[in-house]
C-alpha cells in the first residue's frame, strides 16, 4: 500500500512537469492554430542549456531556469516571425510540415553539438528529500512541480490580466477582427511562440536533473503534449493541468506495474486511447466544439 | 395530387434550443413554394434536414414516396434532391464547366465522363453561363458563382430543388436575371422550394408560401395572404409596428 | 516566331533574360525530355546483365547506381500513394509509412521458411491486400477527423502498428525478419520497383481522369458540397486510402525481399514516411507527376549527401531545411511552374509568399 502511495506522490510530482510541457503546446495550438511538432525539441533545448550552465558554469539549475526562459523566448520569437508567420494562411499541415523540418534541424544540431551521450543535471540536492507518512517526497521534484505551477500561473496571470494577453486572447479568437483593431498580429503571434518557447524551454530545464537526456529524447514530449491537450480539450488550462496530472499518474504507476513496459508502449497506449476518443468526440474529453 | 416532398412534424434541436419544432407542410410535384421568415426562424435549418446535412430529432420527411429523414447526403441526391447553399461552396481549383461537370457525374443523373461534360454545357447555357465555361472559379462575380451553384445542383438531374437565399447581396437588375433564371429552371420541369429574403421575389414568381417563426409553422397560403396576415407582420416588424398596420 | 500576334500574358513563360516561349510548347518538350531520360535510364542497367557482356556492349551503370534507382523507384510509388490520400482527396495522412511496413512484413513473413513458405511472386501479390485491408479498417474512424486531429492520428496510429509489430515473435520481435538472400538479383528487383512506379503512375492518372477522382477532389475543394451533389464521401475517403495502401504496401514488401531484412525501425520509419510526404508536396501535391518528379529529385539528392558524407546527422539537418524552404516558398510544387498562370520569377515567389504569410 505503501508503495502505492509512494508511486502516486511521484507520478502526481512528473505530472507537473508534463503540464509544464502542455501549457507552452497548448498555447500554441490554441491561438495559432498551430500544431508544433518542433515543441519537445524546445524542451530538450531548454534541458541542454541547463546542463551546459550547471556542467560549464556551476550555475545551480533552478537558478538556471529564467535564463533558459529568456534564451528561448528569443529563440522562439525569431523562429515564429522568420518562419511561421509565413505559413500561417498555407493549409494546415503545411504548418506540420515546417515545424516538423525545424525539430529535425534542432535535433540533430544538437547531436552535432552533443552527440548523444546522456547527460544529466545533479545538483548536490538532488537524490535527497524528506519523509511525510513513510512516503519519500524527493526535492527535486517537489521544486519542480512547484516551478512548474509557477509557470501555469504565470501564464494564466499574462494571458488574463496584462493587455498583452488581452492581445494574444484577441488574436486567437478572430485574427482578422484583432488586426482590424489595430493589433500587430505578426508581433502578437511571434509573442505567443515565444512565451510556449520559454515555457518549453523551463520544463526541459526541470526535465534534466529528473532523468538523463539525449538529443532524441524531446520527441515523446511532443506527442504526450499532444494526447494531453487533446484530451482535456483545446484552450482550457484547467483541463490540461489535470491531464499532464493524470498522464503523470498514469505513466509512473503503469510502469511500477508492469515491469517489461518501456516507454514506446506507453505512448502507443495513449495514442490508441486518444484515436478512440477523437472519433467518439472530436472535441476532446473535455472540450467544446469551435 | 401527391406531394413529392412531405415534410411531416420534423424537429431538429441544438443543445437546449429548438430549430426546428414539429413544422409540417407539403411542396407539390411543379411548385415553386417560398419558405420564408425572420432570421433565425429555421428556414436554413429546414433545408438542411430534407438535404441530409442534418437529421431530425424527430418527425418524418417523404420524397416521392422514399423516407429520407437521417439518410446520407449523398443518398439523397440520388434520389433526386438538389440544393444550393447561402454561402456558395464551388469547387474553387476546377473551372466552372467542371463544376458543373461534377454535378452530372453524381446525383440523379450519374452520367458517364464524356456525357457529364455534354450535360454541364447544356445547364451552363440554361443559367446563362455558357460563355464563361472554361473560367477559374476565382475569377467569377457573385451573381456568377450564385449561378454556378444553381448549375452544379441542376446538372444533378433534381426533380426537388432547394435553393438557399439565391438573391442574396444582388443588386435589383441582378436580382431580376436571377429571377428569370429561377423560371427557366422551373419550366424544365424541375419543383422548385425557395427561402427567400427578398420579397419581390417571393411574390414575384411563388404560388405559395410557408411561413417560419422561431422553427415553427405560422402561416401557409398566398404570397399576398400570407404578408397580409398579422401574426407575420408581427414576427417580421414587431407588435407596436403590426397594429399600426393593420389598424389598430 | 510566327507573324501573328504573340500569345498572351498568360501563356508564355518568362524566364528572367531569357526568350519568351509558349507554355505548351515547353510543357510538351520538357515532358518528352523527361520520358527519354527515363527510358534510357530504364534500359541502362541492361548492359550490366551477361547477355550484354558476351555481345561486346559495355556496362554503364554500376551496383550502386541500380541501387540508387531502385530507391528512387521505391519512393515514386510511395509519393504517388500518398498523393491519393494528401494531394488529391485534401487528407494528408501522417502515417501511411504503416502501409509501407505492413506490406513489408507480409512480404517477408509469406517467403519465410518457417512461416508461410510460399513462393515469392505469391508474397509479391499478396503485400499490397493486408496493408488495404488495415487501410479500410481504421480509414472508417480516422477519415472522420479532419485537419490536425486526421494527421496526428494517423501519426500515432503508424506509431502504434510499429510498436505493435515490434513485440510479436511470430513478426520476428525486436530483431526483425530476413529473407532469404537472392544473389545477382539486383536488375530484378530494380524492374519490380520501377513496375510498381509505373503501376502507382498508371493508377493515378487513371484515377484522376475518372469520376473517382473528380470525387475526390470535390471532397477536398469542399466535402459538404460534395456530399450533397452526392458523393459518397465516405466510400471515396476510404477508397482512396485503401488503394494509396495498396501501393505503399506493394512498394515495402519489394523492399523487404530486396533489403532481405525487415524490422520495425526499417519498416515504420519516420524518416521514409516524411519523405513520401515532402516528396509530394516538393513536386506538386494532386498534380499526376508532381509526386514522380519530387522523388525523384529528392531521393537523389539523399543519395548524393549520403554517400558525400557518412554523418547521417547533416542529412537530417539538409531534409529538416528543405522542407522549411518548400512549404515556404514553392507550397504548389516544381510542376506548378509549369502549370496554370505562374512565371519562374521572384514576383511570383513573393505574391506567393505574401498569400500565405500572416
Amino acid at each position: 500500500m505503501q508503495l502505492f502511495v509512494q508511486q502516486v506522490v511521484l507520478g502526481l510530482l512528473i505530472g507537473g512537469v508534463y503540464v509544464a510541457v502542455a501549457i507552452g503546446f497548448s498555447l500554441v495550438w490554441g491561438i495559432l492554430n498551430i500544431v508544433n511538432l518542433a515543441h519537445g525539441a524546445l524542451v530538450i533545448v531548454g534541458a541542454y542549456l541547463t546542463w551546459l550552465l550547471f556542467a560549464r558554469a556551476r550555475v545551480d539549475p533552478f537558478i538556471a531556469l529564467p535564463i533558459v526562459a529568456v534564451v528561448l523566448f528569443a529563440f522562439g520569437y525569431a523562429l515564429q516571425r522568420a518562419l511561421i508567420n509565413r505559413v500561417i494562411r498555407a493549409p494546415l499541415f503545411f504548418t506540420l510540415l515546417l515545424t516538423f523540418g525545424v525539430n529535425l534541424v534542432i535535433v540533430n544540431a544538437l547531436l552535432v553539438i552533443f552527440k548523444s551521450d546522456f547527460r544529466s543535471v545533479t545538483p548536490s540536492y538532488s537524490g535527497s528529500g524528506f519523509g511525510v507518512a513513510g512516503v519519500q517526497v524527493p526535492y527535486i521534484r517537489l521544486a519542480a512541480l512547484g516551478v512548474a505551477g509557477l509557470v501555469a500561473a504565470a501564464v494564466g496571470w499574462l494571458l488574463n490580466r496584462t493587455r498583452t494577453g488581452a492581445a494574444i486572447q484577441a488574436v486567437g479568437a478572430d485574427r482578422d477582427a484583432a488586426r482590424l483593431v489595430g493589433i500587430d498580429l505578426r508581433h502578437v503571434y511571434a509573442l505567443t511562440f515565444a512565451v510556449a518557447a520559454a515555457c518549453a524551454g523551463v520544463a526541459g530545464g526541470l526535465i534534466s536533473t529528473i532523468q538523463a537526456i539525449t538529443p532524441t529524447a524531446g520527441e515523446p514530449y511532443t506527442l504526450q503534449a499532444f494526447v494531453v491537450v487533446v484530451l482535456g480539450g483545446l484552450g482550457r488550462v484547467g483541463a490540461t493541468v489535470v491531464g499532464g496530472l493524470v498522464f503523470g499518474l498514469v505513466e509512473t504507476l503503469g510502469q511500477t506495474m508492469v515491469p517489461g513496459l518501456g516507454a514506446g508502449w506507453a505512448n502507443a497506449i495513449a495514442f490508441a486511447i486518444l484515436v478512440l476518443v477523437l472519433i467518439v468526440r472530436p472535441q476532446g474529453l473535455m472540450g467544446r466544439i469551435a | 395530387m401527391t406531394a413529392l416532398l412531405s415534410i411531416h412534424s420534423v424537429t431538429k434541436r441544438f443543445g437546449g434550443v429548438a430549430a426546428l419544432n414539429q413544422v409540417s407542410f407539403d411542396v407539390g410535384e411543379g411548385e415553386i413554394l417560398g419558405v420564408i421568415g425572420p432570421n433565425g426562424a429555421g428556414k436554413t435549418t429546414l433545408l438542411n434536414c430534407v438535404s441530409g446535412v442534418y437529421r431530425p430529432d424527430a418527425g418524418s420527411i417523404t420524397f416521392d414516396g422514399h423516407s429520407i429523414a437521417g439518410e446520407p447526403p449523398h443518398r439523397i441526391a440520388r434520389l433526386g434532391v438538389g440544393r444550393t447553399f447561402q454561402v456558395v461552396k464551388p469547387f474553387a481549383s476546377m473551372t466552372v464547366r467542371e463544376n458543373a461537370a461534377v454535378g452530372a457525374l453524381f446525383g440523379a443523373s450519374h452520367l458517364p465522363l464524356a456525357r457529364a461534360f455534354v450535360a454541364a454545357d447544356e445547364v451552363l447555357e440554361l443559367v446563362g453561363m455558357a460563355g464563361k465555361a472554361s473560367l477559374p472559379v476565382a475569377s467569377l462575380t457573385i451573381p456568377d458563382r450564385k449561378r454556378l451553384e444553381v448549375a452544379r445542383a441542376l446538372a444533378t438531374r433534381p426533380r426537388l430543388l432547394l435553393l438557399d437565399e439565391v438573391m442574396a447581396g444582388l443588386n435589383p437588375v441582378e436580382v431580376d436575371e436571377a429571377l428569370e433564371m429561377v423560371r427557366t429552371v422551373h419550366r424544365s420541369g424541375v419543383t422548385i422550394v425557395l427561402i427567400e429574403h427578398v420579397m419581390r421575389v417571393v411574390v414575384g414568381v411563388c404560388r405559395r408560401v410557408v411561413v417560419l417563426h422561431f422553427g415553427q409553422t405560422l402561416a401557409e397560403g398566398t404570397p399576398d395572404g400570407v404578408l397580409r396576415d398579422a401574426r407575420v407582420i408581427e414576427a417580421y416588424l414587431g407588435e407596436k409596428y403590426a397594429r399600426r398596420l393593420v389598424g389598430g | 516566331m510566327s507573324a501573328s500576334l504573340p500569345p498572351s500574358s498568360s501563356e508564355t513563360i518568362v524566364v528572367e533574360g531569357l526568350r519568351v516561349l509558349d507554355r505548351r510548347r515547353l510543357r510538351r518538350l520538357l515532358l518528352l525530355a523527361f520520358a527519354l531520360a527515363a527510358v534510357l535510364v530504364l534500359l541502362a542497367p541492361l548492359t550490366a546483365t551477361d547477355q550484354a557482356d558476351s555481345l561486346g556492349v559495355p556496362q554503364l551503370v554500376d551496383r550502386s547506381q541500380i541501387r540508387i534507382l531502385t530507391t528512387v523507384a521505391m519512393f515514386v510509388v510511395m509519393a504517388s500513394a500518398w498523393n491519393l490520400v494528401g494531394g488529391l482527396t485534401g487528407y494528408s495522412s501522417f502515417g501511411n509509412v504503416a502501409f509501407f511496413g505492413l506490406g513489408a512484413y507480409t512480404c517477408a513473413v509469406a517467403v519465410d521458411a518457417h512461416r508461410l513458405h510460399l513462393p515469392m511472386a505469391v508474397a509479391i501479390a499478396l503485400a499490397p491486400l493486408v496493408p488495404a485491408a488495415f487501410a479500410a479498417l481504421v480509414g472508417l474512424p480516422l477519415l472522420r477527423l479532419r485537419g490536425h486531429y486526421f494527421a496526428i492520428a494517423t501519426l500515432g496510429t503508424a506509431v502504434a502498428v510499429g510498436e505493435v509489430v515490434k513485440n510479436i515473435d511470430y513478426l520476428g520481435g525486436a530483431t526483425g525478419l530476413f529473407p532469404p538472400i537472392l544473389h545477382r538479383a539486383d536488375l530484378l528487383f530494380l524492374y519490380l520497383m520501377v513496375g510498381a512506379a509505373l503501376l502507382a503512375v498508371l493508377v493515378s492518372r487513371l484515377i484522376l481522369r475518372s469520376r473517382f477522382g473528380y470525387g475526390l477532389i470535390a471532397i477536398r475543394e469542399n466535402e459538404e458540397a460534395a456530399g450533397v451533389i452526392g458523393v459518397n464521401t465516405t466510400a471515396y475517403k476510404v477508397g482512396a486510402f485503401a488503394v494509396a495502401a495498396a501501393l505503399t504496401g506493394l512498394a515495402g514488401g519489394v523492399f523487404a525481399l530486396w533489403n532481405s531484412f525487415i524490422n520495425q525501425e526499417l519498416g515504420f520509419s519516420l524518416d521514409f514516411n516524411i519523405q513520401m510526404i515532402l516528396m509530394a508536396v516538393l513536386g506538386g501535391a494532386g498534380t499526376l507527376f508532381g509526386p514522380v518528379l519530387g522523388a525523384v529529385a529528392l531521393e537523389l539528392l539523399i543519395q548524393n549527401l549520403a554517400g558525400r558524407s557518412d554523418v547521417a546527422v547533416y542529412a537530417q539537418i539538409g531534409l529538416g531545411l528543405l522542407l522549411a524552404v518548400t512549404v515556404i516558398f514553392l507550397p504548389r510544387g516544381i510542376v506548378a511552374f509549369f502549370g496554370g498562370g505562374s512565371r519562374l520569377s521572384l514576383t511570383h515567389l513573393r505574391r506567393s509568399l505574401r498569400e500565405t504569410s500572416v
